[in-house]
């Protein structure tokens, strides 16, 4: 029997693509608080496989990813969401089609390159690295293909979740405070990026990031 | 734990402790004078530090946590001396309007202020290279609200496209450390060890080749993101051109740098590993090459000056990058250009932004006359222009030279030819916007500011120095430049 | 010859009864009492008893157009087994040709359709050819997550144990499910993808194809489609139950449990969700596509021990 940690990263891969697939902005911070909650779960079902860390740390670890990826920075933008009165990313700059599709694709490289890579699987999971690069290259797309800054901080999002997953395979090897550190700039960097949408949307009575550009050249 | 091992800790402490003291105070000049008293603290710290290191040896604090070596060292002179330069600067740049701080932003300025040269301190003194992570991502925090100092629509986007474009950088520089850590699992007997650079350094030829290579790349892009190397250079104008001069001096005087210093690192570590082929040298100077020739593109139609300093570092970046690449004099020759370049820099910002002042526009076209409208700051600008791309006299044309050589040394003749034509851009764009600028009769709404001995001083030491470096290296410094290079060198 | 009765009987029995519990499950959630169970195999008694009215302009295509698809549906019935370890026509590869019959039975459909002349009828035909040709590749990936596991392209033996499916594939068979009830909605014309109640012939996609046909052909037509649902559940029933491999009672007992609950399912979803727009019905079937791309990649991918 494999394990309920497969599971986890499967829910976290749909989600990815979740994301890349609706237009609402409100479904898409949904489904990146609901990334975070399986992000939550897994150090703890990590241990209960393969009790190799710290009890207390692995508790840590979920408790403050539970509380930042699930809760806090999902009400933040729910906020940013509703303050700044945006539904939807209309015409992003890749349509949905080809996202879905390049998500995809973009699923099969990260597979393909944990393969080359050939990294000692973690506990009773191969998923850890193929998922991680997957969540990472989609925040990417997310980030690149779309229109509204809320869209770009969700897609950042999926950036920093990949490099978590990658650091959870890691989680022997990582110290604590870096992971800590982690969390916390993730906080601190999307706190920043609320208020400068907020000062953006003030300024400019929009969050169209394809409108700022009076810088050139 | 000795002596000097202590002050490594004390130089992480006195900024911070700095950027709370800001918080309370009560007065922007107060403010001002707090900076300049805890910089030039801070700045004599880091001088022992670097003359214990340079005269017994690496030291160690915290577990090996914290570390300096001759690279670091170098990097810590380094960057002291760009602050206290930029907080004498900023002490007069901000008693002038329309750049005048009220209370509330001369303490958030301060704070910020001293929070960068706690966080790039941080990058410098961190052995653990996730530490070393965190404090580059808690550089790009601090300076992201420096940029807004003077809140605009200009300074807004400016602000963003720094905090995204910087922030996913640093999100891949995050994934390609965790990979290089991956890499050693299986070597290292105490897996905590394998952040620690000095133990990955011991045993580098043992490390997993296919995670390392492919983190490097993640580190060479995600740092090379806050460095300023094309293509990921884009958030470098709009942060500069927008961020106050003093600001825009640190940013690139020091903070491309300290990134850059983030990449050296890892050079020699992944050179080791990957059986010394040049793997990762030819990879830093591809990325070196082609930022020099983006660069040259965006200046030789530059009309913003400030812009064009900017588009300055993105060239001299590469130019170091390129010497990185090269090894053998040429990682000689990088550090030498960093001296260079960052003094230089911090000078050209420096006039720019009085310049601006007078002006009131950083457009070059509405600014002629520079010369006449204040002989100080025009010649300062002029001066440290020409010094930019390469004029005689001056220590950046002695420090590209030996770059030249060290391409001709490795019979690097495509890199050597394009090297040439990019500075050859460089220098005829360049050259036609300092002369065009210097000359002429300034516009009747130029409002000439008194220049004071302080202001004197901020451009002739500069110039002097760059002087002298050009024609005399003293034997010491030219100690310190190979013992800065023998760590980033690949050992043949 | 016990097993294979107890198959043809469910076969032929069982697929109306999958309609009524769907219109059922829908009357519940809109608060009515609704038709009884059995109200699909009145209905289809009815039709049988009329006669047929066609048009001079059609050919012998569009009387073959029901005839056909109900043949082809029923044949790719005999491929799989229902609750049983075998079936009764199955052999190695037909799990390819499972796929194929459906096909035919569409193709005829829709050469029914085009053969009437009629502009509405050619609509649904294209617009059934269209999401037909997205649906294929997500039924193909979920059909190479059953078979992969076990080595064989037979639907007998991938299912001959279902927990040894269930072991090696472990995290593919959500994905593989979740598709497979993706591809189950678009193919079988149910919410999000297509309303089989609509009478708006611009929004319709497969009731439109077969708006000219009448009395026997409807009834062939409509139990060609409610074949085509069952089997459908089928797959779905065994790839998520643990449908007992012996067969006999128990496991036809759960295999129509499973359906039952497969046809709830469906009604559920059609009672809580909406119609999408039909320029957003590709981007459904290429995200089923995607998940079950996503679940194929997770089962073959095994990473360094």
């Amino acid at each position: 029997m494999t394990g309920y940690a497969d599971f986890l990263l499967l829910a976290v891969l749909a989600l990815d693509l979740y994301v890349v697939y609706s237009s609402r902005l409100a479904a898409c911070v949904r489904a990146s608080a609901l990334q975070g909650a399986a992000l939550a779960l897994l150090p703890v079902v990590h241990y209960l496989e393969t009790p190799s860390a710290n009890l207390v740390h692995v508790l840590v670890m979920a408790a403050s990813a539970l509380a930042f990826k699930a809760i806090f920075i999902p009400r933040l933008l729910m906020r940013a969401l509703r303050d700044a009165g945006v539904r939807r990313d209309v015409e992003p700059f890749v349509s949905l089609h080809l996202s879905v599709l390049l998500a995809g694709v973009l699923v099969g490289i990260s597979f393909w390159l944990a393969t080359v890579l050939a990294l000692p699987a973690a506990g009773t999971t191969h998923l850890f690295v193929p998922t991680s690069f997957a969540t990472f290259l989609i925040g990417f797309l997310v980030l690149v293909s779309r229109r509204k800054a809320i869209t770009q901080v969700i897609g950042y999002l999926l950036i920093e979740n990949g490099a978590y997953i990658f650091g959870q395979s890691l989680a022997a090897q990582m110290p604590f405070v870096v992971e800590l550190g982690l969390l916390l700039d993730l906080l601190v960097g999307v706190f920043v990026m609320g208020i400068v949408i907020h000062q953006i949307n003030r300024e400019f009575d929009h969050i169209d990031v394809d409108q700022l550009n009076l810088l050139k050249g | 734990m000795g002596q000097p091992a202590l002050l490594l800790i004390v130089v992480l402490a006195l900024p911070a402790a700095g950027a709370g003291l800001c918080l309370l105070l009560r007065s922007a000049r107060a403010v001002l004078a707090v900076l300049t008293a805890g910089v030039l603290a801070t700045g004599l710290v880091s001088a022992c530090l670097a003359a214990a290191v340079f005269g017994t040896g690496p030291l160690n604090a915290l577990g090996g946590w914290l570390f300096l070596d001759a690279l670091s060292a170098y990097h810590l002179v380094l960057l002291a001396l760009v602050f206290v330069l930029s907080t004498v600067f900023a002490g007069q740049y901000f008693r002038h309007s329309p750049q005048a701080l009220d209370r509330r932003s001369a303490r958030r300025f301060g704070a910020l202020w001293f929070g960068s040269l706690a966080a790039m301190t941080l990058v410098l003194v961190s052995n653990h290279l996730g530490l070393m992570w965190v404090g580059i991502e808690s550089t790009t925090l601090v300076t992201t609200f420096l940029i807004g100092v003077h809140r605009s629509r200009e300074s807004l986007e400016a602000t963003w496209k720094y905090l995204v474009i910087c922030s996913v950088g640093i999100a891949i520089a995050f994934m390609g450390t965790l990979l290089v850590g991956a890499s050693a699992t299986r070597t290292l007997p105490v897996p905590s060890d394998a952040m620690l650079w000095t133990r990955l350094r011991e045993v580098a030829p043992l490390l997993d080749p296919a995670p390392l290579k492919i983190g490097f790349l993640f580190i060479l892009v995600g740092y090379g993101t806050k460095v300023g190397l094309a293509p990921m250079h884009t958030w470098l104008p709009d942060a500069h051109s927008q961020a106050p001069a003093p600001v825009s001096a640190i940013f690139s005087g020091v903070m491309l740098n300290t990134a850059l210093y983030c990449i050296m690192r890892y050079i020699p570590v992944v050179e080791a590993a990957t059986g010394r082929t040049g793997w990762a040298l030819g990879l830093v100077a591809l990325f070196g090459i082609v930022s020099m020739l983006v660069a040259a593109a965006f200046i030789l139609f530059q009309r913003d000056v400030k812009r064009l300093l900017a588009y300055h570092s993105v060239e001299h970046l590469g130019i170091i990058a390129v010497g990185l690449g090269l090894g053998g004099l040429g990682t000689f020759a990088a550090m030498f250009h960093t001296l260079n370049h960052s003094v230089c820099k911090s000078l050209g910002f420096f006039c720019a932004g009085r310049l601006g002042q007078i002006y009131d526009t950083h457009d070059m076209r509405r600014m002629p006359g520079t010369l006449r409208a204040s002989p100080l700051w025009g010649s300062g600008l002029l001066l440290s222009l020409l010094a930019l791309i390469g004029v005689v006299p001056f220590a950046v044309f002695m420090s590209e030279l030996q770059i030249v050589k060290a391409a001709m040394d490795a019979h690097a003749i495509a890199l050597l030819v394009t090297f040439l034509a990019a500075a050859g851009i460089v220098f005829i764009g360049a050259f036609g916007h300092a002369t065009s600028i210097a000359w002429g009769t300034p516009p009747e709404e130029a409002r000439p500011q008194p220049a004071g001995p302080v202001d004197a001083l901020l451009v002739v030491f500069p110039l002097a120095l760059l002087l002298l470096l050009g024609l005399w290296m003293p034997q010491p410094l030219r100690d310190v430049f190979e013992q800065a290079a023998r760590v980033v060198r690949p050992v043949p | 010859m016990g097993v294979t009765i107890l198959h043809l009987s469910l076969l032929l029995a069982l697929p109306p009864l999958l309609v009524g519990i769907i219109a059922r499950t829908k009357a519940w959630f809109a608060g009515r009492k609704g038709a009884p169970l059995w109200q699909p195999y009145l209905d289809l008694w009815k039709l049988l008893h009329k006669g047929a009215v066609y048009s001079r302009t059609t050919t012998w295509l569009f009387r073959a157009g029901p005839i056909v698809s109900l043949a082809a549906a029923l044949a790719a019935g005999l491929l799989t087994p229902l609750g049983a370890a075998s079936s009764p026509l199955g052999f190695s590869g037909d799990v390819i040709l499972f796929a194929y019959l459906l096909g035919l039975g569409r193709f005829f459909t829709m050469a029914a359709a085009l053969d009437t002349g009629s502009s509405f009828e050619g609509m649904g035909a294209s617009r059934e050819a269209a999401f037909a040709s997205l649906a294929e590749p997500a039924l193909f990936l979920v059909l190479a997550i059953v078979c992969v596991p076990a080595g064989t392209a037979s639907f007998a033996e991938a299912w001959a144990s279902p927990w040894q499916t269930w072991g090696p594939a472990h995290p593919a068979l959500p994905a593989a499910a979740v598709a497979l009830f993706g591809v189950l909605l678009a193919e079988n014309s149910r919410i999000p993808v297509d309303d089989p109640t609509t009478h708006l012939e611009l929004t319709m996609i497969h009731e439109v194809m077969v708006l000219d046909h009448g009395g026997p052909d409807l009834a062939f037509v409509l139990y060609g489609s409610a074949v085509k649902l069952f089997l459908f559940a089928s797959l779905l029933v065994h790839m998520v139950l643990p449908v007992p491999p012996a067969g006999g009672a128990l496991g036809a007992g759960v295999f129509v449990a499973g359906a039952a609950a497969v046809a709830v399912l469906v009604g559920i979803v059609e009672s809580v969700t909406v119609r999408i727009r039909l320029l957003r019905v590709p981007q459904f079937l290429v995200g089923a596509s995607v998940i079950a791309a996503l679940g194929l990649a997770v089962l073959l991918y095994r990473g360094t021990p």
